[in-house]
C-alpha cells in the first residue's frame, strides 16, 4: 500500500506533470483558443471570418503571391545549394572546411538584415547598383523577383545544411561502385548520387517553402513598399488595424496558414519515412574525390564571386551606408562615424532596446535550456506515459509560423479576451514566454543527441549506489551533458537577440527591441537608412561572433 | 593475359606512409589474398589497384596497360580500368532492382538489349539469384546483397575482380558456404582476383597466394602452404598463429 502511494508521487512524476502542464498552457492551449475563436461564434461553429476575409481580393492576392514567392525561394535555394553541396563533399575543392563555413554563414544571420541591405543597393530610385548603371532603375528590388532573391540569399542554407548532411550518410562506395562499373564521374552524379540525395533535397525545398511562408521581416520590408502582401504580412496589417473584425480576419487566415504549414510538415515526414533509402553502411573510407583539376582554380573563384554577390555586396553596402554621412553618397570623403554616434549616444531608444532584447534573449535561452533539456531526458531516457505527447507539442511552434504563434498569444492571454484578473499582454514576460514556446525544439533536439550517446548504465550505477531519480539527473545526467545543455543556451540566444516577427506583434510600447527598433527606423524615422545599417552591423557582428563562440567551445560540434 | 604488375607503390596521407614500396606480379587467374590487421594498408593496396585512390608514387600495369605511372603521369580513372569491385557494404544501390544493379555496367557501356539480358541471367545463375530479378535491395538478406554485389563485378567480364572484405558483414555459417562458392566461381570464370581480408581462414582457404602486410609493408608474400610452414617474419608466425 505505501509503496503504491509513494509510486504515485514520485520526483519523476511530478516533474512531468509540471513539464506537461507547462507545456500544455504554453504550447498548446494558444493555438488551440486561436482555432476556437475564429471558428466558434455565437455558440456554434461558423465560417463567418474565413468567409469575410477569403472574399475579399487582397487576400486572394496574397495567397496567391505566398505560393509563388515560397516556390520561387524554394526552388531558388536548391538551385543554390546543390552544386556547392556536391563541390563541398566530393570534390578536391581547395580550403573545403573554411568554404563550407562562409557558405552557411548566412543561416545565422536574421533575413530581414538582407533586406535591408538589398534595399540600399537595389532600390529603384537610389540603390547603389542603378547608381553605377547611371540611375536606370534597372534592379528594383521591390518585386516579386527581388523578394524571391532575398530569401534565397539566406534560405539556401536550409537545404545546404540538409545535402551536406545527405553526403555523409550516403556510403561513397555507392558511387565508387558506378566508377567501377564504367560510369564517368558526371553519369554516377545523375544516376546515383542524385537519386540518393533526392529526399533529401526535396526535404530542404519543404523546408524553404515553409520558412519562406512563414517569413515577416523580408515581405514586410521588400514587399510591401512594392505593393505585394503575403499571409503573414496581411495578418500584421489586419491585426494593426486593431479593430475586433479586423483580428478576427487575421485570426481566420492564421489559422489557414497554419493549416498549410501542417500540411507540408507532415508531407516532408511521410517523404523521409517512405521515400529515403536505408544503406547498410560498412567502413567508410574517405571518399574518393572527384578531381577538378584544371577547372579547379577557376570554379573556386567563381565560388567565391557568388558567394561575393550573395553576401558580401550587401555587408559591404550596410558598411557603406552605416559611415555615409551625406546620405546616399558613396564618398570617401564624405565618410565618418556620425551615423553611430547618432545611434549610440543621441537615440536613447538604442540602448534601451539592446538592454531589452539582452535580457529577453538571456531569460529566454536560460528557461529554454533548462526545459529542452528536461524533455529530452523524459523522451529519451524514461518510458514514461505522455512523453511523446510533450516532444510534439513542443515542437508544434517551431513549425508554426511566428506570426501564427505571436496570433495566438494575443488571442489567448490579452485581457479584453479571457477575463483574467492579470493580463499577460503587453509585458515582457510574455515575449519571454513566446520565445521559448518557438525555440523549445532546438533545444529538446541538441539535448536528445547528447542523451542518447551516453548509455543508461551510467546512470543506473547511481541508482544502486542509493542516488534518487533527481540526484542522479543532477549529479550524472546534468554534468555529462553540460555541452549540449550549453548548446542549446547559444542556439536560443541567437535568434532572440534579433527576433522580430513574433516582438512586432506582441511588444508593448516602450519595450523596443533590436528586431523592432530596425524594423521601425527602416521603415518609418530613418530613410536614410544611416541608422538602420549601424545596428544591422550590431546584430550581424552578434550573432556571427556568438556563432564562432559556440563552435570553439562545442569543438565544432555545433555552430556552423 | 590479366596479369597486375605492381612496381614500387607508395602512399602517403600527409606524413603517414600507409602503403611502403608494394611490389608483386599477380598471375593471369591467379587467386591472391592480401593479409594483414586493420590499418595495415591492404585497402588502400586494394583502392590503388582499381583507380579509387591515387597512389603517392609507382606503377600499375594490369594486362600489359599501364593504368598508374609517376613517372610519365599516367593515371587511368577507375570507369576506364575494366576492374569489377565488391565492396566490404556491397554498395548495391537502394534505387534500382536487382535487374538494374547487376545489368548497369553493361548498360554503361551501351550493350544491345538482348546482350545485357542474356548476360545477366547468365551471371545471375551462376551467383544463384535467378528469380529476384524484380526484388529492391531492401527485401534481399545480406547473403543475397552480397551476391548482387559479386554479379555486378563478374558481368562485365572484367579483367581482375577485387574484393574488399566482401564476407565480414555476413554471420559464420553463410560466410563457409560464401568462401566456397566465391572460390569456385573465380576458378570457373578464370578471373584474377585480389581478395583483402583479415581473417586468416579466409586467406588460407581460396587463395592460391597471399601478400601478409603490416603497417604499410609487406611481411611475406608465399603461398599458403610456405606461410604455415615457414613464416618469415615474428609477425608472421605470431600473425597466423593467433
Amino acid at each position: 500500500m505505501t509503496q503504491k502511494i509513494s509510486q504515485y508521487f514520485q520526483q519523476e512524476n511530478i516533474l512531468k506533470s509540471l513539464l506537461m502542464i507547462l507545456i500544455g498552457a504554453f504550447c498548446i492551449y494558444p493555438l488551440l483558443t486561436l482555432l476556437f475563436k475564429v471558428s466558434w461564434i455565437d455558440g456554434g461553429l461558423s465560417g463567418q471570418y474565413f468567409e469575410k476575409v477569403f472574399k475579399s481580393s487582397s487576400t486572394q492576392s496574397a495567397f496567391f503571391n505566398t505560393i509563388i514567392v515560397s516556390f520561387g525561394t524554394a526552388l531558388l535555394s536548391c538551385i543554390f545549394a546543390l552544386p556547392i553541396s556536391w563541390l563541398l563533399k566530393r570534390t578536391d575543392l581547395p580550403y573545403v572546411k573554411f568554404s563550407k563555413t562562409i557558405c552557411c554563414l548566412p543561416y545565422a544571420v536574421p533575413p530581414y538584415i538582407g533586406a535591408i541591405a538589398w534595399i540600399s543597393l537595389a532600390n529603384p530610385t537610389n540603390g547603389f547598383l542603378n547608381e553605377l548603371l547611371f540611375g536606370t532603375g534597372f534592379f528594383n528590388i521591390y518585386s516579386h523577383l527581388g523578394l524571391i532573391f532575398v530569401m534565397s540569399c539566406f534560405f539556401y542554407t536550409l537545404v545546404l545544411l540538409n545535402l551536406l548532411n545527405a553526403f555523409d550518410r550516403l556510403d561513397p562506395s555507392l558511387e565508387e561502385a558506378a566508377r567501377i562499373s564504367g560510369a564517368a564521374p558526371r553519369k554516377v552524379f545523375m544516376q546515383i548520387t542524385l537519386p540518393l540525395i533526392l529526399p533529401s533535397l526535396t526535404s530542404g525545398f519543404l523546408l524553404v517553402f515553409l520558412a519562406s511562408m512563414a517569413s515577416f521581416g523580408v515581405p514586410a520590408l521588400i514587399g510591401t513598399p512594392g505593393d505585394i502582401f503575403l499571409i503573414t504580412t496581411k495578418i500584421y496589417t489586419l491585426q494593426k488595424m486593431g479593430s475586433f473584425s479586423g483580428i478576427y480576419q487575421a485570426g481566420a487566415l492564421s489559422v489557414s496558414l497554419l493549416l498549410f504549414s501542417i500540411m507540408i510538415v507532415y508531407g516532408n515526414l511521410w517523404i523521409q519515412q517512405n521515400l529515403s533509402y536505408k544503406t547498410i553502411s560498412g567502413k567508410s573510407p574517405r571518399p574518393s574525390l572527384v578531381p577538378l583539376k584544371k577547372l579547379k582554380w577557376p570554379i573556386f573563384i567563381g565560388l567565391y564571386l557568388c558567394l561575393f554577390i550573395l553576401f558580401g555586396l550587401p555587408i559591404l553596402s550596410i558598411l557603406v551606408t552605416a559611415l555615409s554621412e551625406v546620405p546616399g553618397k558613396v564618398d570617401i570623403n564624405l565618410m565618418g562615424f556620425a551615423n553611430f554616434k547618432k545611434v549610440f549616444f543621441e537615440m536613447s531608444e538604442t540602448s534601451r532596446a539592446l538592454t531589452n532584447s539582452s535580457i529577453l534573449a538571456v531569460s529566454a535561452a536560460f528557461i529554454g535550456c533548462i526545459l529542452g533539456f528536461m524533455i529530452a531526458f523524459i523522451s529519451t531516457k524514461t518510458q514514461m506515459k505522455g512523453r511523446k505527447f510533450l516532444t510534439t507539442a513542443a515542437n508544434l511552434p517551431f513549425t508554426t509560423p511566428g506570426t501564427v504563434v505571436a496570433l495566438a498569444f494575443i488571442l489567448a492571454f490579452s485581457q479584453s479576451f479571457f477575463g483574467l484578473p492579470f493580463s499577460l499582454y503587453n509585458t515582457s514576460i510574455l515575449l519571454i514566454i513566446v520565445y521559448v514556446v518557438k525555440y523549445l525544439s532546438l533545444a529538446i533536439n541538441v539535448n536528445a543527441d547528447g542523451l542518447e550517446q551516453i548509455d543508461n548504465s551510467l546512470a543506473e550505477a547511481a541508482r544502486v549506489s542509493g542516488a534518487n531519480w533527481f540526484t542522479t539527473l543532477r549529479t550524472i545526467w546534468f554534468p555529462l551533458l553540460r555541452n549540449s545543455i550549453f548548446a542549446s543556451w547559444f542556439l536560443i540566444l541567437m535568434p532572440c537577440f534579433s527576433e522580430l516577427t513574433m516582438t512586432i506583434l506582441l511588444a508593448g510600447p516602450g519595450t523596443e527591441t533590436v528586431g523592432t527598433l530596425l524594423f521601425q527606423l527602416q521603415e518609418y524615422s530613418d530613410a536614410s537608412g544611416g541608422g538602420s545599417a549601424v545596428l544591422s552591423l550590431v546584430v550581424v557582428g552578434f550573432v556571427i561572433s556568438l556563432n564562432f563562440l559556440i563552435k570553439k567551445m562545442s569543438n565544432g560540434a555545433y555552430g556552423l | 593475359m590479366s596479369e597486375i604488375r605492381i612496381k614500387n607503390l607508395n602512399k602517403y596521407y600527409g606524413q603517414l606512409q600507409v602503403v611502403n614500396n608494394f611490389n608483386i606480379t599477380v598471375k593471369d587467374g591467379e587467386f591472391l589474398a592480401l593479409l594483414g590487421p586493420s590499418g595495415c594498408g591492404k585497402t588502400t593496396s586494394l583502392r590503388m589497384i582499381a583507380g579509387l585512390e591515387e597512389p603517392s608514387s609507382g606503377l600499375i600495369q594490369i594486362d600489359n596497360d599501364t593504368v598508374y605511372d609517376s613517372s610519365e603521369n599516367i593515371n587511368t580513372p577507375p570507369e576506364k580500368r575494366s576492374v569489377g569491385m565488391v565492396f566490404q557494404s556491397y554498395a548495391v544501390w537502394p534505387h534500382m532492382n536487382v535487374y538494374d544493379n547487376v545489368a548497369y555496367p553493361l548498360k554503361i557501356r551501351n550493350l544491345n538489349k538482348d546482350e545485357i539480358e542474356t548476360a545477366v541471367s547468365k551471371v545471375l545463375h551462376t551467383v544463384e539469384l535467378e528469380g529476384l530479378e524484380k526484388r529492391m535491395p531492401n527485401q534481399l538478406s545480406g547473403g543475397q546483397q552480397q551476391r548482387v554485389a559479386l554479379a555486378r563485378g563478374l558481368v562485365m567480364e572484367p579483367k581482375v575482380l577485387c574484393l574488399d572484405e566482401p564476407l565480414s558483414n555476413l554471420d559464420a555459417k553463410l560466410r563457409a558456404k560464401m568462401r566456397k562458392d566465391i572460390r569456385e566461381i573465380q576458378q570457373k570464370f578464370g578471373i584474377t582476383v585480389v581478395y583483402v581480408t583479415h581473417d586468416q581462414i579466409e586467406a588460407f582457404e581460396m587463395s592460391d597466394r597471399m601478400v601478409i602486410m603490416n603497417q604499410g609493408l609487406v611481411e611475406q608474400v608465399g603461398s599458403p602452404e610456405e606461410v604455415r610452414e615457414s613464416p618469415k617474419t615474428e609477425f608472421v608466425a605470431e600473425f597466423i598463429d593467433g
